[in-house]
Order: structure tokens, then C-alpha cells, then sequence
């Protein structure tokens, strides 16, 4: 049974899905984040960036745009006032070219008046007490009261210049019709004779009336314009003193007193043929609106407008949203100096910014703010000076550099910069809002997937974690069906077992405890029987290997035998090892003869020592019966163990040698480890005795194996025997003693007694072995010839 | 088959049978397995059979008597043909193993 937790469960803090969900979801988190957070920051960099960017070329080009359009508007108006120039220039050089000649100019004077006589046909006015040519001709020639005799009719040098000022109609008309657009042009006479001719023709005089009463008291010069004269004659004395070096004098605005409209007058002077005096002067009126019309035709933007000022601040030209936006009020001058000027002075603006300006100082671009419905809105104003000109306005001539100013509201201008910013602050928010929607998409995908992946990596163990607190709970019924093919998996699986296993172990606990109890006595039991063996057959094993000893030592020639021995010096060694071998070793006397016997029983333990025992028996019985023939001997000796071997079912053999001497002769026989002879001069002789027979014991009769071998044994002679026991002793490095050795030590003690040499060598072989184990019975003998 | 030690091996292939290593042990029982091993080989039936000591570094006594016992079980057969190699590099093959031939004048020793 499987315990289901259901998903909508509360996740508990502190569970290990709990964990799961921080730890990745955290990390997750922390990287949109950090990655969102970073495009975001990027993105809002690059549109404050593009922002910047665009907003400098576009501010650079509306401040271009406005400079070039302030430029070229300025070109305009220059260009309007030079060809007003150009025509009162061209006017008063025909003028001043008839001065100069004073014969052509009355010839031409008599000429026009000829052929057109209405241009100099005066009639009085009573009313106005002036006189003036009658409608019909080219030009009106207006003659003031105060230049006419009683009788109404001109002086006759002021007839003269009626005459030759008729000259106007010759060229005015057509100045008119091709120059500039121009509202009139006209010719003032002198001081002395201050007689006005204007083309086209107009009620001139009863405007004048009309607007200027009184005009006809005074001098025309010193009423309509005063000091304009007197500035012109100190030009004549010296001509250095012209404001700007120009003979054009220009009027401030001022309101016509032919048309009414206010007009900006052209003055050209003429001078006295010999130039030291004024003689009049030519003009062109042209109206404000013409001047106005250039810079009202400026229209940068929506609501941007230009106008035209002079250095006072006096405003020339201004369209009608110009003037509204910068609030200006018209007045007439009517403080009787001259012609009726107009006032419409910045200084006069609503606009406080715009009442501060001084443009006789300012240039360039400027921000200013201005009010429009209540509102602050910044403009950009570029100031842009005019070439300067003489200007007469009531007074001297003086310099004057009019400014034409452009004004365009910033928003307008920067219109396109707006949009682009606008686009671009679109654009980011887009981004951004697209990036956040992104993020919480992710999150929300992260969390669903974080929240199902937790739930399947973590049921698993959860289940195992309920199903373990169960177990705790002593229900060991419980089980986890775990699906997956992981770790989580394999532990189920082990889970279950274990549960398994547990409850089978509760469950049979107490059966569990009887069987286990019942087996441990039996193995007890066991156990004891097996120690009681054990002990029985190391008890055995020690009687055995003890009786094994006992009988290999106990049967070895006494001491006192071998002292007793008169012709031959014998000394014997016989170590057995730990496990007992089967080495032999005998003396046995019968007469005047001895049998000196060398052997070695393979294996080890009891029956090696019983064969060995049977040896020395058989050879003593055969000894004792008197058998003298050595082959014989060994072959008796041999069918004797064979057929003992065969019934004790002792599966041993052993080699077996003899040395037989009769006192003269030593003879050899058997097989055995070689025999080796040292001489009293220094030589040694190995003998193998391979040939001379064959293990005892392996089959019944060998006599045909046995060989006899006499061995020269002179006085002081030394024969050695010894078994494999010494031979093959190890060393610690698993070198073997070997006959070479053997051989050495025998010969370094050749001349000590045979006791000496025995000892001598084992103690030379003990040394050898050092610490190693003895694995085989150590037997040497030692034959010295007295 | 094969029986074999942490210092020893005995095997055969076909009719050969190979003894590798150093045998030092205790006694006819000890031997008693390899013994019965290679009488079951001898008794099969074969022309000939091999035994091939030239891996075989030392035999103790009890070893020897192994092959004493083994020689002359095959001397008993008649028909079979008994071929032991060995080799000189080790003395007590030298020493040891003409008294095989002695047991059975028609084994084939064959010392390298």
C-alpha cells in the first residue's frame, strides 16, 4: 500500500520539496531577474541614448532650419530695401545729373511742359491756400501757400523747379511699374523752395490738410521732418560724418499723409551742383505692409512668426499672430515732431521676456518662455541683424541697424524631436513591457514546471519519508510504489525489501529467536565437539611428531660407540625439523668391520621416523647375520622395506648409502647426496653416487641397480656425508646453502678434529639460515682416517 | 583438468600433462589428488602420454616418490608409451629423474 500524497497538499517549509522548489526556483528567479533586469537596463540605456542622440541632430538641424530660414528672410528684406535703394538711387541720379547741368535741365524742364503741360498747369485751392497741377498728369505737384506770390501764382524760381522737377515723369513711372513694389516716388524741393512732385498722381495736398493741419504755416522740412535737413547739410560740409556711409536716409514708420497708410520713406539727397549745399531731395515711400510682408510670409512651424525692429525695440513689421503672441499695442505718436510716427514698442509687450530684450545687443539663438493662454511655452528666438542704414526719426540722422527676429515655440520646432522621442519612449516601453511580460511568462512556466518536477522528483521520497515514519509507527504492512528508474527507485525497491524483511522479522521474531536459539546450541555443540577434536588431534599431532623425534634420536649411535672406534675419528649431526623428517644415520660395528650408513625418507612426520626405524633395524639384522657383499646388502635391505612398506601401506620411499670399511678399503654404495672427500693436501673429491643405486622402497627387488664404488682413503683423509637438510637450508633471501658452500666450510676445517668440522660447519650453516624456518632434518657425519 | 596453488600448477592438454611451479607438499596425501588425476589420464587409453616438467622448479621428496609411483603404474600398462621432458636448468631434475628411467627402461626422458 502506497500512501498518495495529494498535490494539494500545502507544501510544508522546512520538507525537502519545500527546499527543492526554493533552491531552483530561487536560482531561476535569481537569474530572470538579473538577466530581465539587464535588458531592461539595457534597453532603457539604448532608448536614453537614442533619445540623446536623436534630440542633439534633430535640436542641431531645427537650430540650423531656423538660423538659415533667419538668414535667408533677412536676405529678403535687405534685398527689398536695396531695391528700394537702388530705384530712389536711380532716381535721384537722374535728379542730381539734371542739377548738375543746369542748361539740360531747363531744356527738359521746357520740354515737358510742352508736351505735358498738365504736369506743371497749377490751380489754387482757397481753402488750402495751396496750389497743385489738376488730375490726368503722371505726377502731382504739390506748391505750399508760402512759396506763392499774392496773386497765387508760384515765384518764379519755385516755377522754374515745376518745370524741371517735371523730369520725374520721365523716369518715376516707370521705376513704379519694374522696381520694387513701391507706393510712391517723389521729388522735394529745397529749403527755399520745398515744392513735392509725386508719382502716381494723388489728392496729395488735401491729405495733407487732412492729417497734418497746419502744415502749410511752416516749412515743409522743418514741419514734417525736423533736423533731417540740417543733418544732410553738415554731410554736404563733410561727408565723413554720415552715420553710415550711405546718402540713403530712411524714416522710421509713420503714417502717410497722401495714402494714410503707414509707410517707411526712402530719402536719396540732392545736393547743390557745386556739393556744398542741400538742393532737395528724391524719395520712395513704401508701406509698412510691404516691409511686413516678407516677414509675415515667415511661417516656420505652426504658430511661428517673424518680425522687424528697430534697435529702440520699435516694432516695423509683425503679422497679426506675431503681434498677438507677443501682445504689442499700437499708438500714434502725436507729440507733433514731424510726421506721426508709429509706436508699437517691444518695450510695450505683455511679454515680460520680450520687454527685457535689447536687440541693438542681442544675436543669435536665444530660449525664452512666453506666455500664451495662460501658459509658459519656451521659444526659440533668433535675432539677426540688418545691414545698418541712416535713420531719421524726429531729430539727427543717426545709425540704425534694424533686426529681423524670428520666433518659433519650441514644441514646434522640435516637433520631429518630440515624435522621434515620443516613438522611441513607444518603443522602449514596448520592449520593457514585452520584457516583463516575458519574465512572467518564464516565471510562470518555471514555477508550474519547478512546482510538477518537484512534485515527481520529491513524491518519491516523501512517500519513503511517510512510509519510514509508519515503520517507526510499528505498521509494517506499509509499502512505496515508486515509478521512477533512479536512485529514488532503488531505494524503494530496498525500502520495500527491508519493510519486508522487517515484518517478517517482527512477525517471526519469537520463532525466529527459538530456531536461532536452537541452532546456536547446536552450534555450540558442534563447536565443542569440533574444539574437543581439535584439542584431541593437536594432542595427537604433538604425541605424534614427540614419538616421531623420539624415535629418530633414540636409535642414532651413542657418543661412547663412535669414541670407542679405533681406526676411523667419526662425529655426527643430527637436527630434526619442526615437522620431523625421516633422515638416518648409522654406525654399526660387527668385527673388526664397520657399516657407516647415510639416508633420508621423503615426507615427514611418525611414519617417516617408523620407516626409519626400520632401516636401522633391517641393516643391523643384516649386519649381525654377517652379509659382507654390499650389493647384497642393499638389495635385502630394499625387498625387506618394500615388502613392509606394502603391508603398512607407508606410501614412502628413502635413498640409502653405505660406506663399508674393513680397515684397508672403503667402499661406496646406494644412491644418496654426494659423498665428499677432503685430502690432506688441500684437494676435494665429490662423488655422486646416482649410479650406484635407487630409492629404497619403490620396487621389490634392485639388485640390478646397485654399484659399489671404492673410495682412496689415506691417513688424515676426511669423508663428509650429509642430507638435503643442509643442502637445501634457505637463507632470508631464498639462496640455498648448496654443496659449493658445503665444500668451502669442510675445507677451512680440514685440519681440526671431526667433531671441530661438524660443529664448525653447522654452525657456519645456523648462521647461514639466520631466522629462516628449518624445513628438513639437518644430518651431518664427519669421517676422519686416524 | 588442472589443480593448482597459489605456488604451483599441474594441468593437462590432451596426453600432456604439465607441472608448473614448486611443489613442497606434505607427504602421499597432499599428492594424493594430482596422483589419482594423472592414473585417470594413463588409463584412457592412449599410445603415449606426456609428462612435461620443464616449468617444474622444485619437487620435494614426496613429489619424487609422486613420480616414481606414476612411472611405474605406466611401466605396468605395457603398450603405453611414457614421455617425460625436463630440463637442465634445474639440478635436481638431473639428479632425480634418471632413476624414472631406471623404474621403466622404456620411458622416453627426454632432458633439455
Amino acid at each position: 500500500m502506497m500512501d498518495r500524497i495529494s498535490l494539494k497538499r500545502s507544501i510544508k517549509l522546512g520538507s525537502f520539496r519545500a527546499k527543492f522548489i526554493l533552491v531552483v526556483g530561487g536560482a531561476v528567479l535569481f537569474d530572470l531577474l538579473v538577466s530581465g533586469g539587464l535588458a531592461l537596463w539595457n534597453v532603457q540605456r539604448l532608448s536614453r541614448d537614442a533619445t540623446l542622440e536623436v534630440g542633439q541632430g534633430l535640436e542641431a538641424a531645427s537650430q540650423d532650419y531656423i538660423r538659415t530660414y533667419a538668414d535667408s528672410t533677412a536676405a529678403q528684406v535687405s534685398l527689398l530695401l536695396r531695391q528700394v535703394h537702388n530705384d530712389v538711387g536711380t532716381l535721384a541720379g537722374v535728379l542730381q545729373a539734371q542739377i548738375d547741368d543746369p542748361e539740360r535741365n531747363l531744356d527738359v524742364g521746357a520740354a515737358i511742359a510742352r508736351t505735358s503741360p498738365d504736369s506743371v498747369r497749377l490751380v489754387y485751392d482757397q481753402k488750402g491756400n495751396w496750389s497743385q497741377n489738376v488730375p490726368g498728369s503722371v505726377s502731382v505737384v504739390s506748391v505750399w501757400g508760402y512759396l506763392l506770390k499774392p496773386d497765387h501764382s508760384p515765384r518764379p524760381d519755385v516755377e522754374a523747379d515745376i518745370q524741371t522737377s517735371a523730369v520725374l515723369d520721365l523716369v518715376a513711372p516707370s521705376l513704379l511699374q519694374h522696381g520694387s513694389s513701391k507706393l510712391q516716388m517723389y521729388y522735394i524741393g529745397s529749403k527755399e523752395r520745398p515744392i513735392f512732385r509725386t508719382a502716381p498722381y494723388t489728392d496729395q495736398a488735401q491729405t495733407f490738410d487732412r492729417l497734418y493741419p497746419g502744415h502749410n504755416d511752416a516749412n515743409f522740412w522743418n514741419f514734417f521732418f525736423p533736423g533731417l535737413y540740417e543733418s544732410w547739410q553738415s554731410w554736404a560740409a563733410n561727408m565723413n560724418s554720415r552715420p553710415v556711409a550711405d546718402d540713403i536716409t530712411q524714416t522710421a514708420p509713420y503714417t502717410d499723409a497722401i495714402t494714410g497708410k503707414l509707410i517707411v520713406s526712402f530719402f536719396h539727397p540732392l545736393w547743390t551742383a557745386d556739393r556744398r549745399d542741400v538742393a532737395g531731395a528724391a524719395g520712395a515711400d513704401i508701406t509698412l505692409d510691404q516691409l511686413a510682408e516678407t516677414v509675415e510670409n515667415v511661417k516656420v512651424a505652426q504658430s511661428g512668426f517673424g518680425f522687424l525692429a528697430m534697435s529702440d525695440g520699435n516694432v516695423v513689421a509683425i503679422n497679426r499672430t506675431g503681434e498677438e503672441t507677443l501682445g504689442l499695442r499700437s499708438a500714434s505718436d502725436t507729440s507733433g515732431t514731424g510726421v506721426t510716427g508709429l509706436e508699437r514698442s517691444l518695450k510695450g509687450s505683455s511679454q515680460p521676456e520680450i520687454a527685457k530684450m535689447a536687440l541693438d545687443r542681442e544675436q543669435g539663438i536665444q530660449h525664452l518662455l512666453l506666455e500664451r493662454n495662460g501658459q509658459k511655452v519656451p521659444y526659440i528666438v533668433i535675432v539677426k541683424k540688418l545691414p545698418a542704414t541712416n535713420l531719421w526719426s524726429s531729430g539727427p540722422v543717426r545709425q540704425e541697424a534694424m533686426s529681423l527676429v524670428l520666433a518659433v515655440p519650441e514644441r514646434e520646432i522640435d516637433a520631429s524631436l518630440y515624435a522621434a522621442q515620443a516613438k522611441i519612449s513607444e518603443a522602449t516601453n514596448r520592449i520593457v513591457l514585452y520584457q516583463i511580460l516575458a519574465i512572467a511568462m518564464s516565471l510562470a512556466i518555471v514555477t508550474i514546471a519547478v512546482l510538477a518536477a518537484s512534485k515527481r522528483i520529491t513524491s518519491g521520497i516523501s512517500a519513503l519519508a511517510n512510509a519510514a515514519r509508519r515503520i517507526q509507527t510499528k505498521d509494517y504492512s506499509v509499502r512505496v510504489a515508486i515509478a521512477s528508474k533512479d536512485e529514488v527507485g532503488e531505494a524503494g525497491e530496498a525500502f520495500n525489501r527491508m519493510a519486508e524483511e522487517i515484518s517478517f522479522h517482527t512477525e517471526n521474531l519469537e520463532q525466529l529467536v527459538e530456531e536461532r536459539t536452537a541452532q546456536i546450541e547446536d552450534a555450540k555443540e558442534e563447536i565443542s565437539t569440533l574444539n574437543a577434536q581439535l584439542q584431541r588431534e593437536n594432542r595427537r599431532l604433538g604425541t605424534e611428531l614427540a614419538v616421531a623425534e623420539r624415535i629418530q634420536l633414540m636409535v642414532l649411535p651413542l657418543h661412547q660407540e663412535l669414541d670407542e672406534l679405533q681406526a676411523l675419528e667419526i662425529a655426527a649431526y643430527m637436527r630434526p625439523a619442526e615437522e620431523v623428517g625421516g633422515d638416518y644415520y648409522d654406525v654399526l660395528k660387527s668385527g673388526n668391520r664397520l657399516k657407516i650408513g647415510i639416508g633420508d625418507v621423503a615426507g615427514h612426520g611418525l611414519e617417516s621416523g617408523v620407516l626409519m626405524l626400520m632401516v636401522q633395524s633391517v641393516a643391523r639384522a643384516l649386519q649381525e647375520a654377517g652379509n659382507v657383499d654390499a650389493v647384497k646388502f642393499l638389495t635385502d635391505l630394499n625387498s625387506a622395506l618394500f615388502k613392509n612398506i606394502v603391508r603398512t601401506k607407508i606410501d614412502k620411499h628413502l635413498t640409502l648409502a653405505f660406506l663399508d670399511y674393513d680397515g684397508k678399503e672403503m667402499i661406496l654404495s646406494g644412491q644418496h647426496e654426494e659423498v665428499i672427500v677432503i685430502r690432506t693436501n688441500g684437494e676435494i673429491e665429490r662423488i655422486d653416487t646416482m649410479d650406484l643405486g635407487i630409492p629404497i622402497g619403490l620396487q621389490a627387488d634392485i639388485s640390478q641397480f646397485i654399484r659399489t664404488r671404492r673410495i682412496a682413503f689415506e691417513q688424515g683423509d676426511l669423508i663428509l656425508l650429509h642430507t638435503d637438510g643442509v643442502t637445501e637450508a634457505e637463507n632470508d633471501a631464498g639462496e640455498l646453502f648448496g654443496i659449493d658452500r658445503l665444500c668451502v666450510e669442510a675445507l677451512r676445517t680440514k685440519n681440526e678434529s671431526a667433531d671441530k668440522v661438524v660443529s664448525e660447519i653447522v654452525a657456519a650453516l645456523m648462521h647461514f639460515i639466520g631466522s629462516q624456518k628449518i624445513h628438513d632434518d639437518i644430518t651431518l657425519l664427519a669421517v676422519r682416517h686416524r | 583438468m588442472e589443480i593448482s596453488d597459489e605456488n604451483f600448477r599441474v594441468w593437462t592438454e590432451n596426453t600432456e600433462v604439465y607441472f608448473d611451479g614448486i611443489f613442497r607438499l606434505a607427504g602421499p596425501d597432499a599428492y594424493a589428488p594430482i596422483h589419482s588425476m594423472i592414473v585417470g589420464l594413463l588409463h584412457e587409453g592412449h599410445k603415449q602420454v606426456t609428462f612435461n616438467l620443464t616449468g617444474l622448479e622444485f619437487l620435494n621428496s614426496s613429489g619424487i616418490n609422486l613420480l616414481a609411483k606414476l612411472t611405474i603404474e605406466a611401466r605396468k600398462m605395457g603398450e603405453l608409451q611414457l614421455i617425460v621432458k625436463g630440463t637442465n636448468q634445474y639440478p635436481w631434475q638431473a639428479k632425480s629423474l634418471p632413476n624414472l628411467k631406471k623404474l621403466h627402461p622404456l620411458l622416453d626422458l627426454r632432458l633439455a
